[in-house]
């Protein structure tokens, strides 16, 4: 990996002067919530005073800039009784910037989904590859995160810049040849021994920094095993099916296909949705039979895909343990306590 | 566009241009692209399903389309949606595909409605199909409960024109009601010209029935089979196919050389909707042909 | 257009309003865009507010409004006896709507406070499909035009169409909105079906449930998440009956 460090106003300077013609795309404020905390979500910006990289956390994750909540797979034109099929891929350039490990560990996990494994989705790797990613570490853990727990607080790739505040510079890792390019813009130096050493010491204190834990520790057979614990059915209980937890999680990707036609019958329009598996159909199969029926096995089944058919698929979890899925939860469902309860149930 | 960052044309990846052909699992240009095929001739096989008999369009796509026993496809009518169906014919005669399908849902219930000469599309093969070559020399148990018939058609087809490969081939299909036998046009053919054990039984019997009454665990009752000989192919819902794999497991036959074929809903067929999943298996990637084993392991299959 | 063998119909629509503000069938004439497509999909047979077609004759009946006096009712009926399909349109005629609040009044003292001492005939406020049997249901407060262009399609293609079963948070976190609840506001989208697209939250306006309970909702948690928010009993229930959706669903 080259390292590189950067004066904090070139970064500016690289959106406003460098960037310009491009969609850029980072932390802006939406709202403030009732505890008085700045909401965060990532969304297109002009001029980079408008964006604050010192965010705790978005809202919602940098997902649907990849994944989106809705996309046009296939149109059908229709004519005289036939059709014909027309596939489209989106190639617009863009700059993500502003994500956090989590988030980067996140498009690492997607992309062994729909970049590496059997069936590569063109879709997604046609978004993917024309966003350039910058990312930048966090000074301290968030309050409810538990990356650390699943080997996520880090990253080493799937980036093509990736920054660490150290003071008056920004640390700056370079990902990718396209990285370099652009960093070359603003005139990088050379990172000297200090300065790598105050990385390494920022890194060290963010590290030693996490409260908040889950025990991952032989989690897939304690999955399996407690496949009947009461458990399901105390979380299953508060849950509203909302799917909030899918919507807002950085790696859920599971989706829906509907398909509309126009009003007047000339084409139709085949649409993925991102869909959860809390939503009550899910598993409901042609005939009206649900194959997961009760609220406690579809939340159930979740936590079976994030934390033990992801590591047999992957070998690691899904979860990059952000908890953006606790905090959209009104029922107060979130990964540490339920994991937790698991774990304790001896 | 901006220059210094390097503009990506997914379309002119190298295996976009690679020749369709989904068992390769691994091209891009496959991922929603269906092949055209015409519906050639509909067959009424009772009140509630048909036999579609489907022919490529472009004579290319003839050629690359090749599938095994046991694969499913994404059957897709422009404007209502998509629905996996398990291929329902010989992998032999490749210009002609057969899916025999149920009206059970919006899809299916228009695909009914269609005529002859309609043009429908379809994405696959996807899944994985049943083990035909590690099954010659052997005996071999075709059972069917209900609409369980459609996708044991393909392995069986493949036995009766492989018919000299393998040794005894019994076919036992149970449906509730006489009413609802399928393809009882061919009956005669599998019993006679392929020396073939075939039995059929039925819940409720109308006056006409002349055979036996009962599950279909009867028909075990009858014949001796040597189980370190002997493959099975189960089809049917859950739990037909858990209780006469229990059957034929107390008869001494291994889990592993019971085959059984899953339905679930699914979205995409190649392991990226999760609408499929058993417990956190993919039907569609890892099934829908799974051995008894292996569904025995599954949480929330039977 | 013939296609996959089948010919589409054009059904013969007619549409007719009862007690109501009328918003509903002004949204029918709002998506301009597909408004031409959507008429010549259809064969419109009475229609008061687009146009001066008036026919006995039709296939399916769109009812805006309540039904709050007698000759209602005999009207309705006779609308059901000439239409194949009666489709209830909007929450007033899904469920009664706002109007239905007034039933839990004496019907006397809400007469004398609307229309003081000109008392008009009033009667309870009833949903059509207490009065007819009602095929399908759009409900929402307008409805939305989108919902009512794929029953068209339904009815006169044979298109699939379904409800979403699922709550409106889906629909707002689909369009990145903040929740309500986070903002300290009351929100009855946990409970409610979707298919809106969630534009009262987008705006910051907690749902009032206007299109009434989504499938299987999980009434119990919502209350305790309500109550643990600081929301009184009253004010949930309020929210509740506004539209008559939540039929004997109260908090407690």
């Amino acid at each position: 990996m080259i390292f590189k460090t950067i004066v904090k106003e070139d970064l500016k300077k690289l959106f406003n002067v460098h960037l310009k013609d491009v969609e850029c795309v980072g932390p802006k404020q939406v709202a403030t919530s009732n505890d008085g905390k700045a909401v965060y979500q990532f969304l297109p910006f002009e001029s980079f005073d408008e964006i604050n990289l010192n965010h705790e956390k978005t809202e919602y994750s940098a997902k649907t800039y990849f994944l989106p909540f809705r996309e046009t797979l296939s149109t059908f034109n229709f004519k005289n009784g036939d059709w014909d099929q027309e596939i489209k891929y989106r190639k617009q350039q863009r700059v993500l910037v502003g994500l956090h490990p989590c988030d980067i560990n996140a498009l690492v996990k997607l992309d062994k989904v729909f970049a590496k494994d059997l069936f590569p989705s063109p879709y997604y790797r046609s978004r993917r590859e024309n966003t350039f990613v910058i990312g930048i570490d966090c000074d301290k853990p968030c309050t409810d995160g538990f990356c650390a727990s699943v080997g996520a607080d880090v990253v080493t790739h799937g980036f093509d810049l990736f920054l660490r505040d150290i003071g008056d510079k920004y640390f700056v890792k370079v990902g990718s040849d396209r990285g370099l390019n652009v960093l070359n813009k603003i005139s990088p130096t050379d990172i000297s021994p200090e300065e790598r050493k105050s990385y390494r010491k920022k890194t060290k204190e963010f590290l030693a920094g996490f409260k908040n834990t889950i025990r991952v520790e032989n989690l897939p057979n304690t999955l399996d095993i407690e496949f009947e614990s009461p458990v399901w059915k105390k979380w299953g209980d508060k849950c509203l099916s909302c799917g909030s937890c899918a919507m807002v999680c950085p790696t859920c990707y599971c989706y829906g296909v509907s398909e509309q036609i126009s009003m007047d019958f000339k084409k139709s329009e085949k649409v993925k949705q991102l869909y959860s598996c809390n939503l009550l159909d899910f598993a409901m199969v042609a005939g009206a039979h649900n194959f997961r029926p009760a609220r406690e096995t579809r939340l159930k089944y979740r936590y079976y895909h994030q934390h033990r058919g992801f590591v047999e698929s992957f070998g690691e979890p899904k979860c990059v343990g952000c908890n953006r899925c606790g905090r959209a939860c009104l029922a107060n469902i979130n990964p540490v306590d339920v994991i937790s309860d698991l774990q304790m149930e001896l | 566009m901006n220059a210094i960052l390097h503009a990506y044309e997914v379309t002119k990846e190298e295996d976009m241009v690679e020749p369709l052909d989904y068992n390769r699992r691994s091209r891009m240009k496959n991922f929603d692209k269906c092949f055209k095929a015409e519906i050639t001739n509909i067959i009424r096989l009772t009140e509630m399903e048909k036999l579609f008999q489907l022919r490529m369009i472009n004579e290319d796509d003839k050629n690359r389309f090749t599938f095994l026993p046991g694969q499913f496809v994404m059957l897709e009518l422009p404007g209502y949606g998509e629905v996996p169906i398990s291929i329902s014919c010989s992998p032999s005669i490749k210009s002609i595909i057969e899916l025999c399908i149920r009206k059970a849902g919006k899809v299916t219930e228009a695909l009914h409605k269609a005529k002859r000469g309609a043009v429908v599309g379809i994405r696959g093969p996807f899944g994985t199909h049943f083990p035909m070559e590690k099954m010659k020399k052997n005996n071999v148990l075709l059972i069917a409960g209900g609409l369980g018939l459609a996708p044991l058609r393909a392995p069986m087809t493949y036995v009766i024109e492989n018919r000299a490969d393998f040794k005894d081939v019994h076919i036992f299909y149970g449906a509730k009601d006489p009413t609802q036998l399928l393809f009882d046009y061919q009956y005669e053919q599998w019993h006679r010209i392929d020396d073939i054990n075939l039995q059929i039984i039925v819940e409720k019997p109308d006056e006409l029935w002349t055979g036996p009454v009962g599950l279909i665990t009867k028909l075990l009752d009858d014949i001796a089979i040597d189980p370190d000989k002997t493959y099975a192919i189960v089809c049917g819902p859950p739990v037909m196919f858990k209780f006469v794999c229990n059957r034929l497991k107390d008869m001494g036959v291994p889990m592993q050389r019971m085959f059984v074929s899953l339905e679930r809903r699914m979205h995409c067929g190649m392991g990226k909707c999760c609408r499929c999943n058993i417990g956190s298996t993919y039907t569609c990637l890892d099934g829908p042909v799974f051995d008894y084993w292996s569904v025995m392991n599954l949480k929330e299959a039977i | 257009m013939e296609y996959l063998g089948i010919k589409p119909n054009k059904p013969k629509v007619a549409v007719f309003d009862f007690s109501g503000c009328e918003g509903c069938e002004l949204q029918l004439v709002n998506k301009e865009d597909t408004l031409i497509d959507f008429l010549s999909a259809i064969d419109l047979r009475g229609w008061r507010e687009a146009s001066s077609v008036i026919n006995d004759d039709y296939d399916i009946a769109l009812i805006e409004g309540s039904i709050t006096r007698d000759d209602e009712i005999k009207r309705l009926e006779k609308i059901r006896s000439h239409a194949k399909v009666l489709v209830a349109l909007g929450s007033c005629a899904c469920f009664g709507g706002v109007n239905q609040m007034k039933n839990v009044f004496d019907l006397k003292k809400a007469n004398q406070e609307v229309y003081g001492d000109k008392p008009k005939e009033t009667a309870k406020v009833k949903a059509v499909k207490d009065v007819v049997k009602v095929d399908l249901e759009i409900p929402g407060c307008p409805i939305s035009k989108a919902e009512v262009e794929s029953i068209i399609r339904h009815l006169a293609w044979g298109m699939p169409f379904s409800y979403p079963v699922y709550p409106v948070c889906v629909e707002c976190k689909q369009r990145f909105t903040t929740c309500m609840f986070e903002k300290g506001l009351m929100c009855l989208g946990p409970i409610t079906m979707a298919g809106c697209n969630a534009p009262c939250p987008a705006g910051g306006l907690g749902c009032w449930g206007c299109r009434g309970p989504a499938k299987d909702p999980n009434y119990e948690s919502f209350f305790a998440i309500a109550r643990e928010r600081g929301f009184s009993t009253a004010e949930v229930n309020e929210r509740l009956n506004f539209f008559g959706g939540f039929q004997e669903v109260n908090a407690k």
